[in-house]
């Protein structure tokens, strides 16, 4: 009779179980919309659906003002299923389970005195259900700490938030390990006493689990101290840099003191010049005269097609130069044909060409005449009145004005 | 000794070797047999092997403080300080424009182009960069955004804080002597007492306010 009314129970809890987790996708939707806002936008709910999504607490109203929320596990259920960091809970609720483990072992005890092998099996299957809930949560909880580690808290944008974040990773750490704490094996080896199956359950398997589950809090801890470490670091930088800045455009005369003159010059001021290592083809070696040779060899012939004017200029510069002390010899020659005309007696004219010929000079008759002209020219008005410069000449040809100049004499004028 | 040839050879030639820099010249010296090899074939040159407060850069020091090395100091001082606050006006300018919360750090990789968008988008990004592309320590005479950009780059690639992977390719990855810049910065707080926070959450409002 009893073990029927069990079973009808049985067939209507998994009859509205399975109506109302299909009430989850059939409103998946308007549910996601939930999530992501504050308040279920009613407006897509027919007034049946929502009363059936508030009877199966998929949906609660807070109070009679308040709009139509999310239930808190519903939207837990969403972010453990998106691995949602931002909204991922941590449930440590350790002491509530134990309680409920307590009560189940108590029970069990009992349908096991009294022979109810049904009951038996329903309640060491629920003791495994909280076991192994018990575990995921703690599985769940390392999962999500590791998720938001690896991704350097990536779910924030702002180095403060990544730090608060991380704060409350910590304390969430820590409220894990308080509850691991709280399981007292001893206490459970005497509540279990010599029941084989209870002690697979309760003490080797969990014992196991909770002991792997403790190293892995631990090293999540340890990695999160270590990158709180490095965003603290991040952020000292940060203002350090804007601190010194702001105070420099504040005091732009700031200068700080000379530290290379101090005794102890600071390890970070003393940085030495830089020295270069240079070297140069040397034939003093055998073999390397050999290589030097080789490597002459192989460099490209130099194309004088396509001279670039750069590389001509040093040639360009040494015939300037040369010219220029040419230039400079017939311009003191010249001078002296002055000076000898300044010299003349009776101030007579002196013939530049006759003059070029007794001298020992070599200049040609065009370049001579040309300097002794362009030297008249180049004089001072006040100074070109002291001489008269006469030019023999004849006209080309009798069909233009070119006039040739065979001849200049110089003459001081009385 | 032969094997560390050219990684001398850049240690004496003012480089700062930082695992972005010179990765496996930095991995020889985090040895500290290397090291003290190093600074033995550096002894007759006055110079040995010297490295920030980390180790994450090693640089050449003076091993004795000569009158000449003293001058040497002080002038490089100088130039350090006059190239202080565009530095750090550049290191503030590119957090900004890429919107990022965090100071450029050895290995992150900064884009001329991408910057050069940035400040183009945005007129006080714009009017700074201007400011700082014809500071002296940067020098730049155009007008032009994206050469006003590049010279910025140029120099801080001249100066060791940028290093570019491929010359032809205008991408840049940050070395290690920005660490030594900021630790620089830190030193001359310290050293100056000058009323700069750097660490505890508390401070920090007073001081945004106050930026």
């Amino acid at each position: 009779m009893s073990s029927n009314g069990e079973h009808a129970l049985e067939s209507r809890l998994l009859k509205t179980g399975s109506e109302r987790l299909a009430l989850l996708g059939k409103h998946a939707d308007v549910l996601m919309q939930a999530y992501t806002r504050d308040e279920v936008p009613l407006e897509s709910l027919s007034d049946s659906a929502l009363r059936k999504l508030l009877a199966a607490r998929i949906l609660w109203r807070p109070d009679e003002q308040s709009g139509v929320k999310l239930a808190p596990k519903v939207r837990e259920l969403i972010a453990e299923m998106l691995a949602d960091e931002t909204r991922r809970h941590v449930n440590a609720d350790v002491a509530e389970t134990l309680e409920l483990i307590r009560a189940l072992v108590h029970s069990y005890r009992e349908a096991r005195s009294r022979g109810e092998h049904w009951r038996l099996e329903q309640q060491l299957m629920r003791l495994r259900q909280e076991v192994d809930d018990l575990n995921g949560r703690f599985a769940d909880a390392i999962d999500s700490l590791w998720q938001r580690l690896n991704s350097d808290f990536g779910f924030v944008s702002q180095l403060n938030d990544k730090i608060r974040e991380n704060d409350r990773a910590q304390k969430q750490i820590a409220r894990l390990l308080d509850g691991l704490a709280l399981i007292d094996f001893d206490e459970l080896i005497e509540l279990v006493g010599s029941d084989g199956s209870l002690r697979k359950l309760l003490i080797s398997q969990l014992q196991q689990q909770l002991s792997n589950h403790y190293t892995g809090l631990r090293e999540v801890q340890r990695r999160l101290i270590e990158l709180m470490a490095r965003f603290r670091k991040q952020q000292a930088r940060s203002r350090l840099i804007s601190g010194m800045a702001a105070f420099m455009r504040e005091h732009p005369g700031f200068v700080p003191g000379n530290y290379a003159r101090r005794s102890e010059v600071p390890g970070l001021v003393n940085q030495a010049a830089s020295l270069s290592a240079a070297a140069a083809p040397a034939l003093d070696r055998n073999l390397d005269s050999r290589l030097l040779a080789e490597l002459l060899h192989q460099l490209p012939q130099p194309r004088h097609t396509t001279q670039t004017v750069e590389a001509a200029a040093p040639a360009q510069a040494q015939e300037s130069s040369l010219a220029a002390a040419r230039q400079q010899a017939l311009k003191q020659d010249v001078e002296h044909f002055y000076l000898s005309v300044i010299d003349q007696p009776q101030a007579e004219p002196v013939s530049a060409l006759e003059y070029l010929r007794d001298s020992p000079l070599e200049w040609p008759d065009e370049i001579w005449l040309f300097q002794v002209i362009s030297e008249y020219q180049g004089l001072p008005r006040s100074d070109q009145k002291a001489f008269r410069l006469k030019q023999q000449e004849s006209q080309a040809s009798q069909f233009n004005h070119l006039r040739l100049i065979h001849d200049v004499e110089l003459q001081l004028a009385v | 000794m032969i094997e560390h040839g050219p990684l001398l050879e850049r240690l004496l030639a003012g480089e700062f070797v930082c695992p972005i820099s010179d990765e496996s010249g930095y991995r020889h010296l985090t040895n500290e047999e290397t090291r003290e090899e190093i600074d033995t074939y550096l002894r007759p040159l006055n110079r040995r092997l010297a490295s920030n407060e980390d180790g994450s850069v090693y640089f050449l020091a003076w091993r004795q403080l000569n009158d000449n090395a003293r001058d040497q100091l002080s002038r490089q001082l100088g130039d350090t300080l006059n190239s202080l606050l565009p530095l750090l006006e550049w290191l503030q300018l590119v957090q900004e424009a890429l919107g990022r919360d965090t100071l450029a750090a050895p290995g992150d990789v900064l884009k001329p182009a991408e910057f050069s968008a940035k400040c183009e988008d945005n007129q006080s990004l714009r009017e700074r960069l201007e400011r700082l592309a014809t500071d002296s320590f940067f020098g730049s005479q155009s007008e032009q955004l994206d050469a006003q950009v590049k010279q910025v780059f140029k120099r801080l690639k001249e100066h060791g804080y940028l290093l570019q992977p491929h010359a032809e390719r205008q991408v840049f990855v940050v070395t290690g002597k920005i660490d030594y810049l900021v630790d620089l910065v830190r030193f001359i707080r310290d050293e100056e007492n000058l009323p700069i926070e750097e660490g505890s959450e508390e401070g920090s409002g007073s001081q945004e306010a106050l930026l």
